[in-house]
């Protein structure tokens, strides 16, 4: 007998079907797994087998065929044992024929015949709906998950025996053994907003004025920013604050980034959606394939894992340089490509890096009294970072000690909720005014489109020039200051750059000649 | 005539002789003692050299000698610009001659210094603040005005600051180098080494093409301050090089004057150490260049007689050099807000916040802000790290 059972396979953050075909024929008994599969995949023979005996199915000797279609594609993971499962019951009539028609099914089967989280659910499930399959059963832990995706069933399962019962009972049965997944996408953006401002606010930051200032300028243009400062003086605890500041996710967006951790891996169980912007901070002896992405089977790098959201660099010097390079391409272009010998994939990265940095090896520089290191050490620590990263910055700020009578008197700053409205703002006016350009925020302007969003009136005109060349700009520090003076005048609500925006902006520039 | 060419062919061999590594300065005296010149030794046996030098330095001066062609290597220097002056020249600065270590030959490169001059050595650290550079520039510019030889090493910070300000005011300047006179060290101030080749002299006693040791700069240093009448102390840390030099220079009999810190500014440390100790301080530029002229005609017991038009000459500069530190012109024609902020800084560098500290309080950070970058942009105040400033020091 032969029979035919849907699942879904990963290729970057996109998932395509592949169904599971099941012969069963007679003759030597024996258990054949075509179409390319990993090592995981073929072990599923024997979980699916010794799963089947423990809940008291013996399978009668006969020879077993299965195929995973299409066979060119490299299939990896464990999620194929449930459909191979399923697919020998059909063969072997132990389940009803055409049961599991237009259906989909994925999950790792353990040797008692529970059901294990899989990777990848939501982009899979998506998949499925848009391929016309009408109930996706997957395991419980990742139900909510794959609910998300309207018009479609999904069903969450613990055990294989759950999925016996489901396939054998009447279609009226059916919904009170496996409930649907049900997930209300309001509710869950509503309460997520308020649990994160609590979590971690800008009210928590004594003093360092500026350094909330430049973060607020970057967070509402998305420009990168770089933080430099003695250790201890905050950096961290304002780049940890930074996602707050930000809009709140989008539906579009958060599904992106749950795809995206899905992918990985990395959901919790029994999580829905991400719904807050992601941050990460990895160590700075992180591997160029761990933040890229990579390996020979592709998995999303740090860089896709923090997409829409932040990338914190500490201690940026002390990142290897190759590393740091290799982050060229997806700033630039807001996605990587990976190409290994198992295919190509491209995973989305469009993410807000923020950087910290002591500004020499004691961490105390400029402040004489404290720093002793020469001339050369200063500027040899700074020559660790690659300039191509330097230029992708547009904004720097220095932090100082905080003193001691700040930190007891507590003096609050503002929130992160008055923040986040000038962003929100400052965001809704770029949204209006890049419509139907490439362009989403200024910190994207190309040199080559500044002339036309950053336009500057006579007097404005007249004082960039005396700023070009009293503060020794570089073309690319000029067009810079411009950016950074847009997204300002945009959080001031002027739609045009004044010159007190011009001033702050070249306050908030990096340049090559601090430092030494 | 004859003399001339006798004096020439010495100096041959006295540039044969100081340009071997392997040999220290009283070994070079006493050698050519004993030999009667740089001559001498050349043709003298190695039995005579094993007499004053090790059998090891006699066997690496003998490899030397075979590889060296006098007459050339002594062209080829000559074509660079550089001469040699060894203690009997009466070229030789008399105020070196008298040291008890004074160096056997001088390499220079432009023109030494001329005798019935006074000159000041500006010594301190390399790695100086806002305050130390501006001081160090004033200080230059000042002696450049008065024609008053400045003495320095041509270091990173406050010695290169102040021979710039000194060639700048069209002065005259001598860098005293710890590498060889024809190795420019450090390297970015390459510029000033070859305008100090043009309108002062760079003087070294280490053989050409020596590159620059950490052990080379004491020995250096007591040149550098056996050149002059004055040492002025402008940035030093309580443990530096410049308190060495200072050590040197009280032995040498120089008066040493001091630029006073705030006793809170580790850079000033040493300097302030140096007060208590009874040093002289720096207060005001024109009384020190008066000061100066004093030290100057006590020491040579010239009674302003031989040496008066120099003198009135001075007179005459300093009435173009401004009564006290030069910071006042500086705050004319700024508007009054802008004029708060800039009376808000100071030459070590203050970060926002303290500078936000010092104004009233309708200053918005936002304002504080434009109005810093407006003054660095007017370049009064200059941006030292993202979030500090500092006034800009101006030579003039």
């Amino acid at each position: 007998m032969y029979c035919t059972i849907y699942s879904g396979a990963l290729l970057g953050v996109r998932a395509y079907l592949v169904s599971v075909e099941v012969d069963i024929s007679r003759g030597l008994p024996a258990f054949y797994m075509v179409g390319s599969l990993s090592t995981e995949v073929r072990e599923s023979r024997e979980r699916v087998i010794v799963a089947l005996k423990n809940i008291g199915l013996e399978i009668p000797p006969c020879r077993i065929t299965v195929n995973l279609s299409p066979a060119d594609r490299r299939k990896e993971g464990t999620a194929y044992d449930l459909p191979i499962a399923v697919g020998m019951l059909e063969a072997l009539e132990m389940i009803p024929k055409g049961a599991a028609e237009h259906m989909l099914f994925m999950g790792e089967l353990g040797l008692n015949g529970e059901v294990k989280a899989a990777r990848g659910v939501l982009p899979i499930v998506r998949a499925a709906e848009e391929k016309g399959i009408k109930e996706c059963v997957v395991p419980l832990a990742n139900a909510r998950e794959g609910a998300v995706i309207p018009g479609i069933t999904v069903r969450g399962v613990s055990s294989i025996l759950d999925v016996i019962h489901f396939l054998t009972a009447q279609n009226t049965d059916r919904e009170n053994i496996l409930p649907a997944a049900m997930v209300d996408v309001n509710a869950l953006f509503d309460s997520k907003c308020q649990s994160q401002e609590e979590k971690r606010d800008f009210s928590e930051i004594t003093g360092q004025e500026m350094a909330r200032r430049g973060a607020e300028i970057a967070a509402a243009g998305f420009h990168n920013l770089l933080m430099a400062g003695p250790p201890g003086a905050g950096k961290s605890m304002i780049a940890r604050r930074i996602p707050g500041i930000l809009p709140s996710l989008t539906l579009e967006e958060s599904l992106e980034v749950t795809a995206i951790v899905s992918v990985a891996g990395l959901l919790e169980e029994g999580r829905a959606l991400v719904t807050e912007r992601p941050f990460q901070s990895p160590h700075h002896t992180i591997s160029q394939p761990a933040l890229i992405g990579g390996s020979a089977v592709p998995r999303p790098g740090m860089i896709s894992l923090t997409h829409r959201g932040v990338l914190f660099l500490d201690e940026l010097p002390e990142f290897q340089r190759s590393v740091l390079d290799a982050l060229r391409q997806p700033i630039e272009e807001r996605k990587v490509n990976i190409a290994r010998a198992g295919g190509n994939v491209t995973y989305p990265s469009d993410f807000m890096l923020v950087c910290a940095m002591n500004p020499c090896p004691c961490g105390y520089y400029p402040d004489k009294n404290r720093c002793h290191c020469t001339e050369p050490q200063v500027r040899r620590y700074m020559g660790r970072i690659s300039g191509p990263i330097l230029d992708r910055i547009d904004l720097c700020v220095e932090l100082q000690q905080v003193e001691f009578a700040h930190l007891r008197e507590g003096a609050r700053g503002e929130s992160s909720a008055d923040i986040r409205r000038r962003v929100v703002k400052a965001r809704e006016r770029q949204r209006k005014r890049f419509e139907g350009t490439n362009y989403r925020f200024n910190g994207d302007i190309e040199a080559s489109a500044i002339e036309k969003y950053c336009v500057l009136g006579p007097a404005e005109q007249h004082c960039m020039e005396s700023l070009y060349s009293s503060l020794n700009l570089s073309a690319r520090a000029y067009h810079r200051v411009l950016r950074v003076a847009r997204t300002i005048a945009d959080l001031e609500e002027d739609e045009k750059i004044r010159e007190e925006h011009l001033l702050e902006a070249s306050f908030f520039r990096p340049s090559p000649e601090y430092w030494f | 005539m004859c003399m001339e060419k006798w004096k020439e062919r010495e100096k041959i061999y006295a540039c044969w002789l100081c340009n071997f590594p392997y040999i220290g300065n009283g070994q070079l005296h006493r050698l050519t003692e004993i030999c009667g010149g740089p001559e001498g030794v050349y043709q003298a046996s190695p039995q005579v050299w094993g007499s004053v030098i090790s059998p090891e330095q006699v066997e690496r001066l003998k490899e030397y000698t075979e590889k060296w062609r006098p007459e050339q290597s002594f062209e080829k220097m000559r074509e660079q610009g550089i001469e040699i002056v060894t203690v009997c020249d009466k070229e030789y600065p008399g105020r070196l001659k008298n040291l008890p270590d004074a160096p056997y030959g001088l390499f220079v490169k432009g023109r030494l210094i001329r005798e019935g001059e006074p000159s000041v050595a500006v010594i301190g650290a390399r790695e100086c603040s806002e305050y130390g550079r501006y001081v160090a520039k004033q200080l230059g510019s000042m002696l450049g005005k008065c024609k008053i030889t400045l003495v320095s090493g041509m270091a990173r910070g406050i010695d290169g600051i102040s021979q710039e300000a000194a060639l700048e005011a069209e002065g005259i300047s001598i860098g005293v180098l710890g590498s060889g006179v024809d190795v420019c060290y450090p390297a970015q101030n390459r510029e000033l080494y070859h305008r100090l080749a043009n309108a002062g002299a760079l003087v070294s006693s280490y053989p050409l093409g020596t590159p620059a040791r950490p052990r080379n700069f004491p020995p250096r240093n007591r040149i550098v301050s056996g050149l002059a009448d004055v040492v002025v102390v402008v940035e030093a840390r309580m443990k530096s090089g410049t308190l060495i030099t200072v050590d040197m220079a009280l032995e040498q009999g120089r008066e040493v004057y001091v630029v006073p810190g705030r006793v809170t500014d580790r850079l000033s440390d040493g300097c302030n150490r140096l007060i208590k100790q009874g040093a002289g301080v720096l207060l005001a530029p024109e009384e020190f260049v008066e000061e100066i002229w004093t030290i100057y005609d006590r020491k040579y017991n010239r009674k302003n007689n031989g040496k008066c038009s120099e003198r009135e000459k001075t007179e005459d500069n300093k009435n173009r050099v401004s009564r006290r530190w030069d910071t006042e012109s500086v705050r004319r024609n700024l508007p009054p807000e802008l004029e708060a902020i800039w009376e808000a800084l100071d030459f070590t560098p203050r970060s926002t916040e303290e500078i936000r500290g010092k104004l009233p309080a309708q200053y918005q950070k936002a304002s504080i802000v434009a109005g810093l970058m407006k003054l660095c942009m007017e370049k009064r105040a200059v941006q030292v790290s993202p979030g500090r400033f500092a006034l800009r020091s101006m030579a003039e």
